[in-house]
């Protein structure tokens, strides 16, 4: 044999059994940001969502027997390289994990063409819930206007009617992530009688927000509701406090409950709250497994105090969702190697009753709920988190976003989204 | 007619109307644009120096707070933390001299400015692996930065100044005239101006460019130290300090490029004026976040009329 034809061949060989490995694993890419003016948001959440999978490669050898790759392409939290990632992995993936609101809705459209389904545990556009119309699209356990409604209705002492009269500051960032509960909460405001009063903050203005400050001083809102990511949220709770706005009046989106955001001002933050459909529980079985697994094992990237915290272990609920629904779709398809399409059949169909949740090792992390076809969030409701000075404690029970409100208003937006892009697929099957 | 009247009457009803609450808008504005000046203080003497527009003056203030920060939570006392932090600033200042501005000595302008992207990167890359990109709490009370905040009660209002943000306005103002008096009255800061006026001039008279450039780059990092510290002290330090950096940007535009007078003199103005068209104007009329481009729009009307800005120098070219 010539070397040259010796080459080829050893190159086919080579590419059969990169191949054949490929189809081994279960190819999960995560968008992360760790890095750039979010990172503090995105690091601890990696960390949990990463050392989930690999605690179940090390325990179980993966899910089915199969190992799940579950390798980050970075963003930065930046639409556009969120969307080159989107395109670098599709070809393999058989989920696209966007983490931004931005990315989420750039790739939305694609995701239909492309049948790769898109998994926002808690973010993304809030139509999402609406599977008929966004039938790749999935943002369990609640979405962005539950979280908004949840925080009203505790804010209000559970009779939204008692907000008549008052003034509600929505400080967000100026994003599409930021503006997202705005269609919601403009429609609260009009049902009941209470003044909103939107204030943005530009992303070169996130860590220097005394105009929107002074804006609050002088407005004196009788509660300021935060939808702030990354850098912003630790500014707003510093300028708060120097402010003097009185800190039980002061509610955060569970992207505003990181414990680094509140060591800043410490004592002087005590009685913030945040909205959280993620409790973080050190207990819980799951925890011990992965710090035998992988903490214990050195594989793990998380600092021993990050561990312990809110979004760490929310990263742990959102990989355990993931992992919950390729099982689902492995057991509808029997098959292990499942394919994308398969994929979204199992988180269409996720079911975490509370014996689920039990066996899952996530007792106390998590509330139950259910997917349907025509439900894509499930809506487990959440708790309301508050900053005892040292930590964030549990400080409500679960709470529940009231859906006779909400889903005539995703009936709308979703209607309104599929006919701004027609043609735009629906299911007309799918009954719930 | 409304319009009209919210646009020229009701904003100076209301600073009458609420003389503390404009003097407290003033006084934010006046510390934003003290730190504006700082960051837009750090790439005027580089530029002074080497005709060499510094893209990494950003990533350089994050990079100098967290070492600071690092450093001391690896166990050294706050002060050590500091000077090491300066012996880390002067050993990239030498670096770069060494490893990127000398070899490319003589090539266009353009060449050295993509050169301090590339800074950039290698700054990002490195802070990242070395410090990690969670959000850190600044050593404020460690280096003797008061907490705290002092209550006035101007026209029988109320007005709040942060102590911190008294320190870091009393200690820029001591940076500054330090700067100016070394640049003014030292044999090194003539060297630098002399520099500044005429590269080839300066050389032929016995002016080392090695020695100046690694000077400027010191100093720009002691600059950044500062301005490291008062941000993160305000909002902690992470990489989204580097963002702030952008603030700069219509300063020097506003300012001149070359003018120290320039840089401090733009920042103070965007700093007040900028606050005060979100408040009265901004968030009113607008629905508020006026502040990513007012700096912009204002130093644009600028450069129409004056194209080297307010301060910079005239180049008169015979053709």
């Amino acid at each position: 044999m010539r070397p040259w034809t010796r080459l080829a061949l050893a190159g086919a060989v080579a590419a059969m059994a990169a191949g054949a490995a490929a189809a081994q694993e279960l190819y999960t890419p995560n968008l992360s940001y760790r890095t750039g003016p979010f990172a503090a948001t995105g690091i601890p959440l990696m960390n949990g969502q990463r050392d989930y999978m690999l605690m179940l490669n090390a325990r179980d050898g993966g899910i089915g027997g199969i190992p799940v790759n579950f390798e980050e392409c970075e963003t930065g939290y930046n639409t556009e390289k969120g969307v080159e990632c989107y395109e670098k992995t599709k070809a393999q993936a058989i989920v696209t994990q966007p983490w931004s609101t931005g990315i989420t809705l750039q790739v939305l459209p694609k995701t239909n063409v492309d049948q790769i389904p898109i998994l926002a545990p808690g973010y993304g556009f809030s139509p999402m819930t609406d599977g008929r119309t966004f039938q790749w699209a999935f943002n369990p356990p609640a979405s962005y206007w539950d979280g908004a409604y949840m925080i009203l209705h505790h804010l209000s002492g559970g009779d939204l009617g008692t907000l008549s009269g008052k003034k509600i500051a929505f400080l967000h960032l100026d994003h599409p992530y930021g503006k997202e509960p705005l269609p919601l909460l403009e429609k609260l405001a009009a049902d009941h009688g209470f003044t909103l009063l939107p204030i943005p903050v530009g992303l070169t203005e996130m860590q220097n927000q005394s105009a929107q400050w002074l804006q609050i001083r002088r407005e004196q809102p009788d509660f300021v509701i935060m939808w702030g990511w990354g850098a912003m949220n630790a500014a707003a709770i510093a300028e708060a406090v120097k402010t003097r706005y009185p800190m039980n009046q002061f509610v955060g989106v569970w992207w505003a409950s990181h414990t680094d955001d509140l060591q800043l001002v410490g004592e002087a933050g005590k009685g913030y709250r945040a909205i959280s459909w993620s409790l973080p529980n050190p207990e819980a079985p799951v925890m011990a497994a992965i710090r035998e697994h992988v903490i214990d094992a050195g594989k793990s990237l998380a600092s021993a105090e990050e561990v312990g915290e809110v979004f760490y272990q929310r990263g742990i609920v959102i990989s355990a969702i993931l992992a919950e629904g390729i099982r689902v779709a492995q057991e509808m398809h029997g098959t292990a190697q499942i394919t994308a399409a398969q994929l979204r059949d199992g988180l269409e169909n996720l079911d975490f009753t509370q014996e689920r949740i039990d066996e899952l090792g996530l007792t106390g992390m998590m509330a139950p709920f259910s997917t349907s076809c025509a439900d894509h969030t499930g809506h487990s409701g959440a708790w309301m988190l508050e900053w005892d000075g040292t930590q964030f404690v549990q400080a409500s029970d679960l709470l529940q976003a009231d859906q006779a409100v909400i889903a005539p208003l995703v009936a709308e937006k979703a209607a309104e989204y599929a006919a701004a892009n027609a043609p735009w697929p629906v299911n007309e099957a799918c009954e719930g | 007619m409304e319009l009209l009247q919210r646009i020229l009457v009701r904003p100076f009803a209301e600073m009458f109307g609420a003389p503390d609450f404009l003097m407290q808008v003033i006084w934010e504005g006046l510390v934003s644009g003290i730190l504006y000046a700082l960051i837009a203080l750090g790439f005027v003497l580089i530029f002074r120096a080497s005709r060499i527009f510094n893209f990494a003056q950003g990533i350089m203030v994050v990079f100098a707070a967290l070492t600071l920060v690092g450093l001391h939570a690896m166990g050294l006392p706050a002060w050590v933390a500091f000077a090491g932090t300066l012996a880390v600033m002067f050993g990239l200042a030498v670096a770069i001299e060494r490893l990127v501005l000398r070899p490319l000595i003589g090539q266009p302008d353009i060449v050295l400015f993509m050169a301090t992207i590339g800074i950039t990167l290698i700054l990002v890359g490195s802070g990242e692996i070395i410090f990690g990109g969670e959000n850190k709490v600044m050593i404020a009370r460690e280096l003797g930065i008061p907490s705290g905040s002092v209550e006035l009660n101007p026209f029988g209002g109320f007005m709040l100044l942060e102590a911190r943000d008294i320190t870091v306005v009393a200690g820029a103002v001591a940076m500054v005239l330090g700067l100016l008096a070394f640049l003014n009255y030292s044999r090194m800061g003539r060297a630098i101006r002399a520099l500044g006026d005429d590269h080839q001039a300066a050389v032929s008279v016995g002016i080392s460019l090695s020695a100046i450039w690694v000077l400027v780059w010191f100093v720009a990092g002691i600059i950044a130290l500062m301005t490291g510290i008062a941000w993160g002290s305000r909002a902690g330090v992470s990489f989204a300090l580097e963002i702030i950096a952008l603030k700069a940007l219509p300063v020097l535009m506003l300012g001149g490029l070359e003018s120290i007078t320039g840089a401090i003199v733009g920042g103070l103005l965007i700093g007040v004026l900028e606050k005060l068209f979100e408040i009265y104007w901004g968030q009113p009329l607008l629905g508020g976040s006026t502040e990513a481009w007012f700096a912009y729009v204002l130093a644009l009307i600028v450069l129409l009329f004056r194209p080297q800005g307010l301060f910079g120098e005239r180049i008169i070219e015979r053709v």
